[in-house]
């Protein structure tokens, strides 16, 4: 780029040095050039680094959500009962049988052992949740920032576009999407939860995207000569990280809600996968008869493995916002 | 408004916007041009009120090597000249009229050379008002860098400071990571932070707002800029540390042979250590010229006004602190007359009526805007410490 004279020299200066019209004061001559004063005005204690402790329910959580995580890997590793079999091809299989030591969340009315099919349903329930909100991070994320960061027409635009997208109930667009895109798989309700999450994500990102850019070190970051690759990359998404990590968590839990939506409405993967949604829909229809006279584990189980999973989730995107907030009030 | 400097040479007219918009054009300017050339430069805003002139018809110069101080209280246009300055003002919403030429070093790119003719240290013409962004960043860090107000929120929270001081250097200077860290290392020991090495770790929410700000000072230098604009760089700092800032731009400036342009509200900041001085009252110049004739033989009631509120030393203790009467003006409604005339004491029908134009005094480069001057007074030749004798205990530690 540019050359420079080497650095501490005086520049050759290029002006026939007009003398100023009176002699300045000079301080330099009762003040050392260097150091100048090397005074320690560090008040807030440079060393005290402290971080606030995030609390054993945190950690309870991340356990549990760890766990989850885990099983949904290696779910069959894990020598479990065969979440397909049913008393088609084992009639000894209890029906509609509570829990007992063999099948510890009790069987469904086919047979097939509750415990393990939870245990698979963390599979298709986070692989949802993360592929889905990973799309709309992809696409809802980028075109918010290049939105904010651009201003002018391309942010009226894509927003107006967003909004209006925003305004139309997901549910219902998603009920269309899997009635006309069949056969449904798990991968196309990935795509289709992705897409339906792409305005909110959008936004947020935009929203917080306008804050930090118009905070004044983006400005000071500027004026050295930052490119807005730079700018972007550096200055902003630095600082629109804890928001973003945090709308990630809460994304994962709402698209593993609207997935349960569907599953109970009957249009998510197709039944024989274990699913929590499709599980609590089969469920609902033997809880209530009074002639076969079941317990309420079939769709108790489920409930709460959904419960629990978004339960340590939210908490965890939360706290994670918090741990990594920086605010200028803590500053 | 006439063109209050005399300059030595003047930029000939076909050659003073020559970087504009569009054009790459390169003129070179003479040996002696001043570094920066603000002439008859207003900032307009297009709000839903009206049009806003937050800075009307504003000319002056900066020169190499030199120290100039615009003063005025809130709200007179300092920091929306600042940001015009540099060219930060936003595209849409805002116009700027008049021209700001900027005198940049010549880099020779894609053989621009006039006629393979390159004079030596040739200096061309930057047009700052009409110039677009990706040629402001030739400008920006290199030639003109700038000191933000407020130090707690100029830095950018979640990068370590030597990151944020270094990343110029690598990008501006090619340097290596090694080599930027080492530099940074010695820009943190020149701005005086003691043991800089482990600064140079330090979130900046681990340094109080003096070491911040000199944080901001070394993050400006360090790509060696020529002009250094520092927009009331000591308004968040109490008021010890404000003097070893103040000092420490002083020292800085000698050593880096610098010109810097000091916006500031505080009359004891520019009193030792400016060359000249421009007073802005409601987005306009209404006195400038040398500091010693600005503070000895100021013409203008506002300057006096100015002068006469500012606390000093030698008043008795518990004697009651002037005032000036009323408040700025709104610049959305700006009387037709002189804008100080509503609170001037001064004031005649005249000036209510009809806007002074700046006229030239005997003082070389020292003007003034009023109908009723104060009476002119010869400026006393330059001692030591003038400023307690004209009565401003500057910033000293």
């Amino acid at each position: 780029m540019t050359d420079y004279p080497p650095q501490n020299s005086i520049h050759p200066s290029p002006f026939a040095q007009s003398p100023p019209a009176f002699p300045r004061e000079d301080h330099s001559i009762h003040e050392p050039a260097m150091p100048l004063e090397t005074i320690d005005d560090t008040e807030h204690g440079f060393d005290k680094e402290k971080r606030q402790s995030l609390g054993w329910f945190f950690w309870c959580c991340v356990v549990y959500f760890a766990l989850n995580v885990f099983v949904a890997l290696f779910a069959n590793h894990l020598h479990l009962t065969d979440p397909y079999l049913t008393t088609a091809t084992n009639p000894n299989l209890p029906v509609n049988g509570g829990p007992t030591s063999a099948n510890w969340f009790g069987t469904d009315e086919l047979g097939r052992d509750i415990f393990s099919r939870v245990l698979y349903g963390a599979r298709v329930s986070l692989s949802i949740g993360f592929g889905a909100i990973t799309i709309g991070f992809l696409i809802g994320g980028t075109l918010g920032v290049y939105a904010a960061f651009r201003r002018k027409k391309i942010d009226a635009v894509l927003s107006v576009s967003m909004y209006t997208i925003l305004a139309f109930p997901a549910i219902i667009f998603l009920l269309a999407f899997t009635a006309i895109w069949k056969p449904i798989s798990l991968n196309k309700i990935i795509i289709l939860l992705g897409i339906a999450s792409i305005p909110a994500v959008y936004r947020v990102i935009r929203g917080s995207t306008l804050a930090a850019g118009s905070r004044e070190f983006v400005m000071a970051a500027k004026v050295q000569g930052a490119s807005d690759f730079r700018i972007i990359f550096k200055e902003i998404l630095p600082n629109i990280l804890p928001t973003a990590i945090s709308f990630y968590m809460i994304g994962v839990a709402t698209l593993i809600i609207l997935e349960g939506a569907l599953a109970v409405l009957g249009t998510s993967v197709p039944p024989p996968t274990p699913s929590w949604g499709n599980m609590i829909n089969e469920g609902i229809s033997y809880i209530n008869s009074p002639n076969t006279g079941v317990g309420p584990w079939l769709v108790l189980f489920p409930g709460l493995a959904f419960c629990l999973l978004l339960l340590s989730i939210n908490y965890i995107g939360d706290k994670l916002r918090e741990h990594f907030d920086v605010t200028e009030g803590k500053l | 408004m006439s063109d209050p400097q005399t300059p030595n040479n003047q930029i000939p007219e076909e050659n003073a916007g020559m970087a504009a918009r569009g054009s790459n054009k390169i003129t070179f300017l003479p040996p002696d041009a001043p570094l920066l050339r603000v002439d008859n430069v207003s900032t307009t805003f297009h709000t839903p009120r009206g049009d806003v002139r937050a800075v009307s018809n504003i000319s002056f110069e900066v020169r190499s090597n030199e120290v100039v101080g615009i003063v005025g209280e809130s709200g007179s246009g300092k920091t929306v000249l600042s940001r015009t300055l540099m060219g930060l003002q936003p595209r849409h919403g805002v116009t700027v009229d008049g021209s700001i030429t900027f005198a940049k070093r010549y880099v020779a790119e894609r053989g621009d050379a006039i006629d393979g003719q390159v004079p030596e240290n040739p200096l061309v013409g930057f047009e700052v008002a009409r110039a677009k962004e990706s040629d402001l960043r030739t400008v920006w860090g290199v030639e003109v860098a700038m000191v933000f107000q407020d130090p707690m929120t100029s830095l950018n929270p979640v990068q370590r400071v030597g990151n944020q001081i270094s990343e110029g250097l690598r990008v501006r200077q090619g340097m290596s990571k090694a080599d930027a860290k080492k530099r940074a290392i010695e820009l943190l020991t020149q701005v005086g932070i003691p043991s800089p090495e482990e600064r140079y770790r330090a979130y900046p929410n681990q340094l109080s707002g003096g070491m911040r700000q000199r944080v901001m000072i070394a993050i400006a230098l360090a790509c060696n800029p020529r002009l250094l604009l520092a927009d009331e760089p000591t308004t968040g700092l109490d008021v010890t540390i404000q003097a070893q800032i103040l000092n420490l731009l002083e020292d800085l400036q000698r050593r880096y042979h610098m010109s810097v342009l000091l916006v500031t509200h505080d009359l004891g900041v520019v009193a030792t250590r400016t060359d000249r001085i421009v007073v802005m009252y409601g987005g306009r110049v209404v006195e400038c010229g040398n500091t010693r004739d600005v503070f000895y033989g100021h013409r203008m009631p506002y300057t006096e006004a100015l002068l006469k509120s500012t606390p000093k030393i030698s008043n008795s203790s518990h004697s009651r602190l002037q005032t000036i009467p009323g408040r700025p003006p709104d610049i959305l409604n700006l009387p037709p007359g002189c804008s100080f005339a509503p609170r001037c004491s001064y004031a005649t029908e005249k000036c209510h009526q009809e806007r002074p134009e700046l006229e030239a005094t005997e003082n070389e480069g020292h003007f003034f805007a009023c109908w009723n001057p104060l009476p002119a007074r010869k400026t006393p030749p330059a001692t030591r410490s003038d400023a307690s004798e004209i009565g401003v205990d500057s910033v000293r530690d």
